[in-house]
């Protein structure tokens, strides 16, 4: 199965992403900060990560630099309620941008296609 | 269109060791007066370019304060700047891991200024050039990267880029330090070598330098993104960089190699000079130190001071000895009875009363003692200095030798 690594700091979408995403049988690891989660990455090695931006302590822009820099075989997708940030240079180390809803059908077919783009191009 | 250049200046410069013990390599002084990163900051000056980034990482100390001393002549009013930004470690925990990397490591500053076009340059090169004829070739032919170019002797390949282009400028093959280089169509003697001078379309640079981040690599404009551009397809064209009157090619040298430094200085001099400083339409801005004119005077007994095809910058002093074939950075004094021939002095060096030099380059403030002989016997030269394969022998800034 595999594992996806949410990022948020709101709390009850975490628990939105976790509850729908575990259902569809991915294995679901959350963090609240970008720092939470740069920090986590040092233990557990997600499939693909799915990053809000605006967040306290260190946000979504800089959290993907250092995925970027630490785990170059981990993709991200950004996933926020901001179109603006799609033009920021930073942000195009994601593999996706997705606008984020309640409704996760879009973050669903972005989820799909990183996976399936990974699993192509590892050996 | 709104351009941002960005001059790299952070290369460790290893083979240009001792003259980088305590400098960047755009720092070292060059040409007497000067700094290495003096001709590239005029040429933007003269290209009417005038929004400027200096990356620097490595011992950059002396060149900050160059540039803050001799170059603080922009209007921040009027849009421009030329800032000097050091390794922030802004990505991550690492320093830049090559040219490459040097600006991916500061997109967030692109993203600040969003510029249309991205002029790369390098800090340690040495030449004139406008820099806009290129900037029009590439909107002309829709360029994604522009490289600028021009022919080289074969010899030199393993120290440059070498390209392959099509009838229409279009690269079609780019080698790094290629030992067996492909030779220009026309004449088999030669290479066309990149001048490490790159004009990107933005968007599509920092595309490429994402990819390459995430990708096992040097992290290098070189060996990586333009090798990865041209195999891709991208539109990567070639500018030849020639004298628009005579179509011959232009003066420009990397002052990579001790060696190559020493032949700079020597361009300069003789009748006519293949790297001309005294150009009236090219003046050479810098930090000037002041100090009074220059003086040759005769000695009694030890003859008149005797200066031959030579640079003498202001506040040297020659008595009764004799400069050959030399350049002179200011505050140099060469006692009575001493020879200087094919050497280069920098600033605040002293030679003492018969000493002799020949093909030496001595750094700052160094004291060379009566009757010492360098340059005549590189057996007994190497046991106390860097002499490089060239023959040329330098002692490092501030050496007091017995």
């Amino acid at each position: 199965m595999p594992t996806v690594l949410i990022v948020d700091d709101e709390k009850n979408l975490l628990e939105l992403y976790r509850s729908e995403l575990s259902a569809d049988g991915y294995e679901v690891l959350v963090a609240s900060t970008g720092k939470e989660a740069v920090e986590l990455l040092q233990k557990k090695k997600p499939d693909v990560v799915v990053m809000d931006i605006r967040m306290p302590e260190m946000d979504g822009i800089e959290a993907l630099g250092k995925v970027v820099a630490r785990h170059k075989n981990i993709p991200v997708i950004i996933n926020t309620a901001f179109s603006a940030y799609q033009e920021d240079f930073r942000a195009w180390a994601a593999e996706e941008y997705v606008i984020k809803s309640s409704d996760l059908t879009e973050l669903r077919k972005a989820l799909k296609r990183v996976l399936k783009k990974s699993s192509s191009s590892s050996p | 269109m709104k351009v941002l250049t960005l001059i790299l200046a952070g290369g460790r410069g290893e083979r240009l060791y001792p003259l980088t013990r305590d400098r960047a390599k755009p720092a070292v002084p060059f040409g007497g007066i000067y700094r290495i990163i003096d001709f590239t900051l005029t040429n933007c000056l003269h290209s009417g370019i005038r929004q400027i980034l200096i990356l620097t990482q490595y011992r950059s100390f002396s060149l900050e304060k160059h540039v803050q001393l001799g170059w603080n002549i922009l209007c921040t009013k009027l849009g421009e700047f030329l800032h000097v930004v050091s390794a922030q470690q802004r990505v991550d925990e690492l320093w830049y891991q090559g040219t490459a990397d040097a600006v991916y490591q500061n997109l967030y500053i692109l993203q600040q200024i969003r510029p249309e076009l991205t002029l790369i340059l390098s800090g340690d090169h040495l030449y004139k050039m406008d820099y806009r004829p290129m900037l029009q070739f590439h909107m002309d032919h829709c360029a994604e990267l522009t490289v600028a170019t021009l022919p080289q002797p074969k010899e030199l390949s393993r120290h440059l880029g070498v390209i392959e282009m099509d009838r229409e400028n279009r690269v079609v093959s780019f080698q790094e330090k290629p030992l067996n280089p492909r030779c220009m169509p026309d004449d088999p003697t030669r290479i066309l070598a990149s001048m490490g001078i790159y004009v990107f379309e933005t968007r599509k640079m920092v595309r490429r330098l994402i990819e390459d981040a995430k990708s096992d690599s040097q992290h290098d404009f070189g060996r990586n993104i333009i090798p990865k551009m041209v195999e891709s397809g991208d539109k990567v064209y070639s500018y030849v960089f020639r004298d628009p009157r005579t179509l011959e090619p232009m003066y420009w040298r990397d002052v990579g190699t001790v060696g190559s430094f020493w032949q700079a200085h020597m361009d300069l001099l003789g009748e006519s000079p293949a790297f001309d400083l005294y150009d009236p339409n090219w003046p050479i801005l810098t930090h000037e130190i002041w100090a009074p004119p220059a003086r040759i005077m005769p000695v009694r007994n030890r003859g008149n001071g005797e200066i031959f095809d030579s640079m003498v910058s202001n506040g040297c002093v020659i008595e009764g000895s004799s400069v050959v074939r030399s350049v002179l950075s200011p505050n140099v004094s060469v006692e009575a009875g001493a020879e200087v021939t094919d050497s280069v002095l920098m600033e605040g060096v002293r030679v003492g009363r018969g000493a002799r030099l020949r093909k030496v380059i001595v750094d700052k403030r160094s004291i060379i003692p009566a009757g010492r002989s360098i340059g005549y016997d590189l057996e007994e030269d190497r046991r106390l200095f860097t002499v490089c394969e060239d023959g040329v022998v330098v002692i490092p800034a501030d050496s007091i030798l017995e």
